[in-house]
């Protein structure tokens, strides 16, 4: 398994070398779905509390990131992390108040979170642009990004690989099976379901922010999208919520169908992934490696 | 020696319907206790005011001499008082191994050791890596009853342990408990069948509508006229 993963590994880090433009770009896409579905799957596969609003971290890192490249000057690594901290800070800001309560209100509220921001960034002009959007200096950057792209869904994946294993991901997971039970055997749900979403708000942000850079524009509707949302909640349930390598699967397998459905039939690419959704849900509500899980009694962290 | 759990006139309703009604008890440590009476007169409402799942709206419990009630559930366990409930609630898709790890903190490997030694003592050695879920009924409520033990309880709620558990099964359980209460734990058990509250009880509490009719050795309670009349009617 280890030696797999290295030579995976080994063959992405070597692949900017031979590959065409293209070929980058989509694979340094693969990092990015890899990153935020993984992320989503911290909060809402472990816990069970659905976030339908993550994409709110990915625009707040995009543009935290892109302002500090464009307005202050900042090296765009540094910019990168600056999202990831931005959209840490906003995750204790909707956590703290959301999650003390059990139940559905938080993915109400993530919701809300994701229109609310776009409404901000809309009407603060003078900072983002508004409605015209934000651009950065022309940069070429695309293979730097590339690789930090791909660390990036290491991390977040290895992440996920010492959070399944440990017992505070175990306690996550109580949170899913039964709160109350949880709270009756001294678990501190709240303190959990806190820290797991400002984990999982990491990556969106560090994600956003590289992706202002390499694409050098970045407008309200581009960075706050609900389909963005969708797509990582689809690859993470279709690849098998709360295991660790579903989410890799689940963006890997969803990102290469997507390109060639979109290619070839740009009409129906949107009911392909409607049909995705109802086809998991009905199907195989545990996903590809769920369903492995389950039938060969294979540990969680396959 | 002060009691180990002191309910002082505690009162809990839902809508109008009173559901536990200025209820009094007091727990002396190292005895079994037992809590009986009909369906819906309220024992599981009292569990759940002494574990901090449903607040109070009025009266006082205090805990080896301090207050607990306004403190969430969490705090009230981790202070020592662990329980089970009537409905099973493990949690189904961690092993049962697992189960009894997340209530754990300090080194893994002894949490590990300690959980295994106790999946052995109610004889699910075997199946310490299987899903909670998977268990037959009476095994999930052995490892519920485990899972509490994990956390190193003074004060042990147990609410209906008999219900649904064979004959050989409930003996190991009730073995367990009164050895419990040896190593000087307190237990207060709430439970329908009336052989195990009478052979294992020291004292009973009878609510009734919420209310509490009657405390007292379990003979003395056979015999009273106000709890055979709650039971059977007039």
């Amino acid at each position: 398994m280890a030696a797999a993963i290295l030579s995976v590994l080994a063959a992405l880090a070597a692949y900017p070398v031979v590959g065409t433009g293209y070929g980058v770009r989509s694979v340094q896409q693969i990092f990015m779905w890899i990153a935020l579905a993984g992320s989503w799957n911290l909060i809402s596969g472990l816990t069970g509390y659905v976030s339908f609003g993550h994409v709110a971290f990915f625009g707040a890192g995009a543009y935290a990131g892109a302002i500090l490249v464009a307005s202050a000057g900042w090296p765009w690594p540094l910019a990168a992390l600056a999202g990831g901290a931005a959209a840490v800070v906003l995750a204790v800001v909707i956590g703290y108040p959301c999650l003390r309560l059990k139940g559905p209100y938080f993915a109400i509220a993530m919701l809300g979170l994701n229109e609310v921001l776009r409404a901000l960034v809309s009407y603060f002009e003078g900072l983002t642009g508004g409605g015209n959007g934000l651009s950065l200096p022309t940069l070429d950057a695309s293979v730097p990004i590339y690789y930090v792209m791909g660390v990036l869904a290491v991390v977040v994946t290895a992440m996920s690989w010492l959070i399944v294993t440990s017992r505070f991901g175990l306690r996550l997971m109580t949170i899913r099976e039964d709160e109350v039970a949880a709270e009756a055997m001294g678990i501190d749900t709240f303190h959990h379901k806190l820290a797991a979403l400002l984990l999982s708000a990491v990556g969106p942000g560090v994600a956003g922010a590289l992706m202002a850079r390499d694409q050098g524009y970045i407008e309200p509707i581009s960075v706050f999208p609900l389909a963005i949302t969708v797509t990582m909640i689809v690859m993470a349930l279709f690849g098998g919520k709360g295991t660790v390598f579903g989410p890799v699967l689940g963006a890997a397998a969803l990102f290469v169908a997507q390109e060639i459905v979109w290619a070839r039939y740009p009409y129906v690419h949107p009911l392909l992934f409607g049909a995705i959704i109802v086809g998991v849900v009905l199907l195989m509500p545990r996903g590809v490696l769920g369903l492995l899980q389950q039938r060969y009694r294979l540990p969680r962290t396959i | 020696m002060p009691p180990v759990l002191s309910v002082e006139r505690v009162r809990k309703s839902f809508g109008g319907v009173a559901a536990v009604n200025d209820v009094s008890l007091a727990l002396e440590p190292g005895r079994i206790y037992g809590l009986i009476g009909p369906n819906g007169s309220g024992k599981t409402t009292l569990f759940n005011c002494i574990t901090g799942i449903e607040r109070l709206d009025a009266g006082r419990v205090s805990f080896r001499g301090e207050r607990i009630d306004g403190l969430k559930p969490w705090q009230i366990a981790r202070r020592g008082i662990g329980r089970t409930f009537q409905i099973i609630r493990v949690f189904p898709e961690l092993t049962a191994l697992e189960n009894l790890l997340v209530v754990t903190r300090g080194a893994r490997a002894e949490a590990e050791r300690r959980g295994r030694e106790l999946l052995e003592f109610v004889r699910l050695g075997d199946l310490a890596g299987e899903y909670a879920g998977n268990l037959s009924y009476g095994q999930q409520k052995l490892v519920e009853f485990v899972r509490m033990l994990m956390t190193e309880p003074t004060l042990i709620l147990l609410d209906e342990p008999a219900a649904g558990v064979n004959r050989t099964l409930l003996n190991d359980l009730l073995d367990a408990v009164s050895r419990l209460r040896d190593a000087g734990k307190t237990v207060l058990l709430v439970e329908h069948d009336m052989k195990v509250v009478m052979g294992l009880c020291e004292t009973v509490f009878v609510l009734d509508h919420g209310e509490k009719i009657a405390e007292g050795p379990p003979g003395a309670i056979q015999a009273d006229a106000r709890v055979i009349e709650a039971y059977f009617g007039r």
